[in-house]
């Protein structure tokens, strides 16, 4: 993975010199809160319920063993003992001060680590594919561009102050796992016939308030000259973003004002006279960086087939292994190895995506034992070892299961995205975590969610939807009425190449029905599918129409009892 | 707005230069709409004797019999700039600032609050596009943590809200030796190492 030269360890030693001083002026009083706020997002720090929560980069989702073990130190020092990753591969500690964000920023930088632009109205953390570099899927492995375009984001000047949060994804797979349309740019990476790395453009997805999926805007851009466009598109929306509504700040509102050939024109009128500039990336640059994403030193290995590779476990857990095999492990792109995915899942005992001191610490030493000291976190909050060995695959997954991170839910109902919602985060409406933890409880069965195979469930606590609920196959949106947590339940969505908006079914529910409604939904599921149909494709086969009755059931049977108790007692 | 008009020191950092605070001169007209209409220049008293006329008042003005030998005039003797206001299209206006160019002895641009950074897009297209290469003040909403991207992006001078501590201001602009994206003042450092050790 990208080692810090000279220039990077500068850059975040200073920054936290900046920071340090930034607080001391807030905590002396010259620096008024509401012109703090901009300087501590900009560096991942909000203000949150009960505390500050920082949110720290992983650059693309990438992190080594030793950086894991530094989280977890902050985790221990400065927190409560755990840290909760989240669907843009950062990860958050929610229980921190002010006094203390200087020292855990200096912590981090030891370890070539930063909270830079994790937040604020500026380029956001550029997120992307969890498996890059070793799925068998992979065009072209994304790694350098997302660390050129990290090193060209960080600190921009220009862009320091933009109408809102710009989220990048780069991907470079067949599959996509990054959610790549919902991002404010969305860049696709292939290769032409003869070779050279190309872009495809897409601008102006996003989710929150006005969920929209992102237009292709620009094809087969050279990867030298991205600096320069992305200069010219983030200048169009720099200047003609709308600031005098929050909620109609973000690209995506400026794309569709216009519409996307109008916008491709703008971008094109400004790259015009910048497309040849020094801005952009140099050979030179591509060697410096790339040389960090070569291949670990993989053993020549024979790959093992599956029955081979079952073979490892004793006859009594063939079966539970099997399961996390079906679920956790994936394809890689050399023979003998596999990727495999930890669950940050476990049912119902933590909210989705947090990990405790001792089990990051404990991740980190099975990171060194069975893939290179690297680890990946997922759009999905978990973790990922990507270069584990086959004939390993048995005694790995008896470590992870001592650390409670081996159940086999991946892409599972109980694989479910979530944000920290009301319980920590100022802005939700509604909690999140409880409501991950009932549909947990109630479909704690592993036979009956492996006989359901992949579905998405995501939360969010407010229309911001850090839960990505407008993706999920399941969305649940928390809303408030007359201060009250309600829910709304979305369905039909979709990452991936068929990456679709879910639709809202109707009115919500209170958090006590919404076992029942997901039991319901499901049920739809099982009674109609065909031979191998997923949820999602039963739902695309049937319509929302015969979900949505179901979701409404109970409801209905409580109105209907209710207005037949109203007649008894007229009648009597 | 007006408010600016009353600064006494203006804190300057010239490319390649070191940050000081030096007397202000100019006077930042921002008229009323009536007196926008009323087309007529600002009385130059209180001490100012140069004037920066709002951009869009200069394109409304400048082709106007009445107007422009004055104008002209005055500009021949360093009287007078304009400033840019943050919805200003500076883009949709080139003939007019490739004339100015020639006359004008300061640009500026408004930030009408400290998070609002369009007044950024229009100094490095002042920079890049218009190859302006007088000074370019930022006022409005001035503040301490602005000023590092203002000066990389193409300012050089800085009209500071009346409560920012100046002391603080100065110590702004050497707080990286590093960058990673080309600006104004320099190439991204990884480049401007390596013609360094080719030109060594």
């Amino acid at each position: 993975m990208y080692k810090y030269d000279h220039i990077d360890q500068t850059l975040v030693d200073q920054r936290v010199t900046q920071f340090k001083d930034q607080v001391a002026r807030r905590l002396d009083g010259s620096l008024a809160e509401e012109e703090f706020r901009p300087l501590r997002l900009q560096n991942g720090l909000y203000h949150q319920r009960h505390a500050y929560m920082l949110r720290v980069a992983i650059p693309y989702g990438l992190f080594n063993s030793a950086q894991l073990r530094m989280m977890a130190l902050i985790a221990e020092k400065y927190d409560r003992g755990y840290g909760h990753f989240t669907t843009r591969q950062n990860i958050q500690y929610n229980w921190l001060t002010l006094e203390d964000t200087p020292n855990v920023l200096a912590d981090l930088a030891t370890v070539e680590m930063h909270a830079i632009q994790t937040s604020g109205n500026c380029i956001r953390n550029i997120t992307s594919d969890a498996f890059a570099g070793v799925a068998a899927d992979e065009y072209v492995d994304p790694r350098p561009i997302c660390e050129l375009l990290r090193q060209w984001s960080t600190l921009h000047p220009e862009f320091a102050h933009l109408p809102r949060k710009f989220k990048f994804a780069v991907n470079g797979a067949k599959e996509d796992r990054t959610v790549l349309l919902c991002h404010d740019v969305g860049i696709e990476l292939k290769k032409n016939t003869e070779g050279q790395l190309i872009a495809d453009i897409y601008a102006g997805g996003g989710m929150g308030r006005t969920p929209i999926l992102g237009s292709l805007i620009k094809q087969e851009l050279p990867w030298q000259v991205l600096p320069s466009y992305l200069t010219a598109l983030l200048r169009v929306y720099n200047r003609f973003g709308r600031r005098d509504n929050l909620y109609k700040a973000r690209i995506k509102i400026l794309v569709k004002a216009l519409g996307s050939e109008e916008f491709a024109r703008q971008v094109e009128g400004e790259w015009l006279h910048i497309q040849n500039s020094d801005d952009n990336f140099t050979q030179a640059e591509w060697d410096r960086v790339a040389q960090h994403f070569t291949k670990p030193a993989y053993k020549s290995l024979t790959a093992l087939s599956t029955e081979q590779v079952v073979a490892q476990a004793p006859e009594a857990e063939k079966i539970a292994f099997t399961r996390w095999l079906e679920r956790n492990v994936s394809a890689h792109q050399v023979p003998g190895y596999a990727i495999v995915t930890l669950s940050l899942k476990p049912h119902v005992v933590v909210a989705p995506g947090d990990a405790t001191t001792a089990q990051m610490n404990a991740i980190a030493d099975l990171a060194d034992q069975y893939s290179f000291g690297e680890l990946r976190a997922t759009h999905e909050q978990n973790l990922v070892l990507a270069d584990v060995e086959q004939a390993k695959l048995f005694e790995l997954w008896q470590a992870a299961k001592k650390q409670n991170v081996a159940l086999p839910n991946v892409g599972l109902l109980t694989d479910i995205i979530a944000c920290p919602g009301g319980d920590f985060c100022s802005l939700a409406n509604a909690k999140s975590i409880p409501i991950a933890k009932a549909i947990q409880e109630r479909f704690d069965d592993l036979d009956y969610l492996f006989d359901l195979g992949d579905i998405s469930l995501n939360i969010s606590g407010c229309i911001n939807s850090c839960g990505h609920h407008h993706v999920g196959n399941i969305g649940v949106l928390g809303v408030d009425k007359d201060g009250q947590e309600w829910y709304q339940i979305t369905l039909g969505g979709e990452q991936g190449n068929d990456a679709a908006i879910g639709k809202v079914i109707g009115p919500s529910f209170y958090a006590d029905e919404i076992p029942d409604v997901m039991s319901n939904i499901i049920n739809v599921y099982t009674q109609h599918r065909a031979d191998d149909e997923s949820f999602i494709q039963t739902y695309k086969r049937l319509g929302v129409a015969p979900f949505k009755e179901a979701a409404y059931k109970n409801q209905k049977n409580k109105s209907e009892n209710a207005k037949q108790q109203g007649n008894a007692e007229v009648n009597a | 707005m007006n408010t600016i008009a009353s600064h006494q020191e203006i804190l300057h950092f010239p490319k390649g230069g070191k940050p000081t605070l030096t007397p202000n001169e100019w006077l930042i007209w921002n008229p009323s709409q009536e007196e926008f209409q009323r087309a007529k220049l600002p009385d130059l008293d209180d001490g100012f004797h140069k004037v920066l006329l709002p951009f869009s008042w200069w394109c409304n003005q400048i082709n106007s019999p009445n107007q422009q030998s004055d104008l002209l005039a005055k500009a021949n003797k360093g009287q007078i700039g304009v400033w840019f206001a943050a919805d200003d299209d500076i883009l949709n206006h080139s003939e007019e600032i490739e004339a100015g160019k020639k006359v004008w002895s300061l640009v500026a641009a408004h930030f009408p609050i400290f998070r609002d950074g369009r007044s950024f897009s229009t100094a490095a297209l002042l920079r890049s596009c218009f190859a302006w290469d007088g000074e370019i003040r930022a006022i409005g909403d001035v503040l301490i943590d602005q000023l590092l991207q203002g000066a990389r992006v193409g300012f050089d001078s800085f009209a500071l809200r009346l409560d920012q501590k100046t002391d603080v201001a100065l110590k702004q602009f050497d707080l990286f030796s590093v960058t990673t994206q080309n600006s104004w003042r320099g190439k991204r450092t990884f480049i401007a190492e390596t013609l360094l050790e080719e030109t060594t």
